[in-house]
């Protein structure tokens, strides 16, 4: 028999039992997953509405024709692509800025990595309860009076979370304070698996630290940067925690998300 | 095909999941009697008592002939039960319920009218402001045993050093120029100008709650009257958004202390505190003697107040609706009606027992709340089932204003999203009445 045709053979008689073996998670995935995502995508072609008494008829398009031509709904859109074109590139780079900083054999640095991975530790809800402490209104609010030292009093103070100009920024800061640690540990596990040898290569062929950076570095860390530019990009079309905990998508639509 | 087998699927597909969660109760009678399952919010410690002797009393005087047995549920989370058993079918015979849900629970086909089922005089001893609620579309679909109430607390002291006139009822309300007035002198007299308290450290329910009658004092409101057909020219009328400016300049002019600790009044940082009778212990307690309660100011048209409190109802599947309002007419009975209002506060949901009331009787502390709730000052929230999403989008219009957005624009956009959702629901209209379109 030649070796491609028992292979097969195999193949068969393992199958039935595959499956079986398969079969409870399968279901179980159909049951939980696909079927509710089906009904789902043919409910949105219906009023459906919850606790109504009237019948429920089929709309077609009209819920699609509704949602998009509400200007809610346009708001919440844009401002989910200005959170994600704002936070992803600053995030990245403030991860990978974190990153250099903190990959060097200096002593102590373990405490530097700790306090900066802090952040992520929390749950998103407890860092928003205290980011709006931080944001309080009026002198006595610690941003606006950090704020109002840096400038020398010439800070006038903001209501940050209530003010339409405001209070989308205010959220991204809190975010990516929130979230660059996470990224910056990825940066990191990274950064060291960068081999040795090319920056000695490179050094010997007289490039300096900055060359170094974009010639070696950088390349080497083309597909861990991909990485978490695509999961923050992610993150930054899920954003909804720290919103509903926050502004609850006010002032005037100002932080209304899609989610 | 037009999609229909499907929707059906889903509609017996939904309850299934929703009975798996609420849990299923059984039918088992004891010894012949009729066995009525009833649901009471959780409420306070004394109010949770109060309502256990309660059915423990009835069901004493009618042993062997019926048992009510009681369920209570968290405040919480009471309307997504509610809902929930509904859909799957499940709900209790006796049902309580918030006052403006009540109109929800009609239209989704739960209730039933309880006038039928009490004697004439219980009916005729009900409060106008509780039997208002409790009607909807002609008929009677829900007693209570108590109202709730909202005025003006203060200190008299604060008053008498300007030189403010005390109005003595209703009627004699200040009007919001001289309320203004009153602010200003009191603001010059305090150390920083905070002198009046909204509760803005509540939340949800109460916006509506304490502004709405803001706006129908103006001669504007949160949706038309009586049809409840749209809110676009009512909620952003010019009489709406001239009131809304008006409160929103006194927090812009640093007159509201944002009461964060809950204690301006107490703690005598204000001296107007604009609150509900539940504030009365704790204002007593603190302020003593001079405490008075006065009616909230006069936007133009005659104070407006609130009210609405727990109602009562019958569920459409109870099996004896007689059983049922019986055991209403003994909640209402004068002696436990206060036992009910001794403790949670509240007003007495008839007219004999408000009489008898140590707080809201003719002598009592409170009888201005009481006034206001017999001589039409207070109003209902709009009666309609499309209630719940007024009152959500006026919370989020009242966010934006007291953070001082433009008031006409946002009102503007509050009654729009009110009116796409009447639309979105046919106009909250009844399965049997033909579609308006």
């Amino acid at each position: 028999m030649p070796l491609r045709n028992r292979w097969k053979s195999f193949i068969d008689r393992e199958t039935p039992a595959a499956w079986l073996l398969a079969a409870p998670a399968l279901l179980g995935l159909l049951a939980f997953v696909a079927l509710p995502f089906l009904l789902a995508l043919a409910l949105s072609f219906t009023d459906l509405r919850m606790g109504s008494p009237l019948p429920v008829e089929w709309a077609g398009l009209e819920q699609y024709a509704r949602i998009l031509s509400d200007p809610g709904f346009l708001h919440a859109l844009r401002n989910n692509a200005v959170f994600a074109a704002v936070v992803v590139p600053l995030q990245t780079a403030l991860a990978l800025g974190l990153a250099l900083l903190l990959d060097r054999p200096l002593r102590g640095m373990v405490v530097f990595r700790t306090l900066f991975f802090l952040p992520v530790v929390f749950p998103m809800s407890l860092v928003a309860v205290v980011w709006i402490l931080i944001y309080a209104p009026g002198t006595d609010g610690l941003m606006n009076a950090a704020l109002a030292t840096l400038t020398l009093g010439a800070w006038e103070p903001v209501d940050f979370l209530h003010d339409p100009r405001w209070a989308l920024p205010a959220i991204m800061l809190l975010s990516i304070w929130q979230g660059v640690g996470f990224q910056m540990v990825i940066l990191l596990a990274a950064l060291q698996g960068v081999p040795q040898t090319l920056h000695e290569a490179a050094r010997l062929d007289g490039a300096g630290p900055v060359r170094r950076f974009w010639h070696v570095t950088l390349p080497q860390l083309r597909n861990p940067l991909i990485f978490v530019a695509l999961v923050t990009a992610i993150l930054a079309f899920r954003l909804f925690d720290q919103v509903q905990i926050m502004t609850q998508g006010g002032p005037l639509d100002a932080t209304t998300t899609v989610m | 095909m037009d999609g229909r087998p499907s929707c059906k699927a889903i509609r017996h597909l939904l309850p299934i999941a929703l009975l798996l969660l609420a849990g299923c109760g059984g039918e088992d009678g004891e010894g012949g009697a009729v066995r009525l399952e009833a649901w009471h919010h959780a409420g306070r410690e004394a109010e949770r008592r109060t309502i256990r002797e309660q059915v423990a009393r009835f069901n004493a005087q009618h042993e062997g002939e019926i048992r009510i047995e009681l369920t209570l549920i968290p405040e919480g989370s009471y309307n997504a039960q509610v809902q929930a058993a509904a859909l799957a079918g499940e709900l209790p015979d006796l049902l309580e319920l918030d006052g403006p849900y009540l109109y929800q629970y009609v239209w989704q086909g739960s209730l039933r009218p309880v006038g039928p089922f009490l004697p004439e005089d219980t009916r005729a001893d009900i409060l106008p402001s509780i039997r208002e609620q409790g009607t909807f579309r002609g008929r009677l679909y829900s007693v209570g045993a108590f109202d709730s109430a909202l005025g003006l607390y203060a200190r008299r002291d604060r008053l008498k050093e300007i030189g403010a006139r005390i109005p003595e009822g209703p009627g004699e309300a200040w009007s919001v120029k001289e309320f203004e007035q009153v602010l200003g002198l009191l603001a010059e007299a305090d150390p920083d100008g905070a002198v009046l308290d909204l509760h803005l450290n509540y939340e949800g329910e109460w916006f509506p709650y304490a502004f709405a009658p803001v706006l129908w004092s103006a001669g504007g409101g949160l949706i038309a009257r009586p049809d409840h057909d749209r809110a676009r020219g009512v909620l952003d009328s010019p009489e709406s958004v001239a009131a809304m400016e008006r409160l929103q300049g006194w927090i812009e002019a640093g007159y509201v202390d944002p009461n964060l600790d809950d204690a301006a009044f107490t703690e005598g940082r204000v001296a107007l505190s604009w609150g509900g009778h539940w504030n009365y212990p704790r204002y007593r307690a603190a302020v003593g003697e001079d405490l008075v309660v006065l009616p909230l100011p006069d936007f133009g048209r005659g104070t407006r107040t609130a009210q609405g409190s727990w109602n009562w109802g019958i569920a459409r599947a109870c099996p004896d609706p007689e059983a049922a309002g019986e055991f209403l007419a003994f909640l209402l009975e004068d002696e436990e009606v206060l036992a009910m209002t001794r403790a949670n506060g509240a007003v007495p949901g008839t007219r004999p027992a408000l009489e008898r009331s140590p707080l809201y009787g003719p002598d009592g502390p409170l009888r201005l709340l009481a006034e206001q709730l017999q001589g039409g000052q207070a109003v209902p929230r709009p009666r309609t089932p499309a209630y719940p999403v007024i009152s959500t989008i006026f919370q989020d219009a009242f966010a934006d204003i007291r953070h001082g957005m433009d008031v006409r624009e946002v009102l503007e956009r509050a009654a729009a999203e009110i009116d796409a959702d009447l639309e979105a629901n046919e106009g909250y209209r009844f399965p049997e009445e033909p579609r308006r379109r």
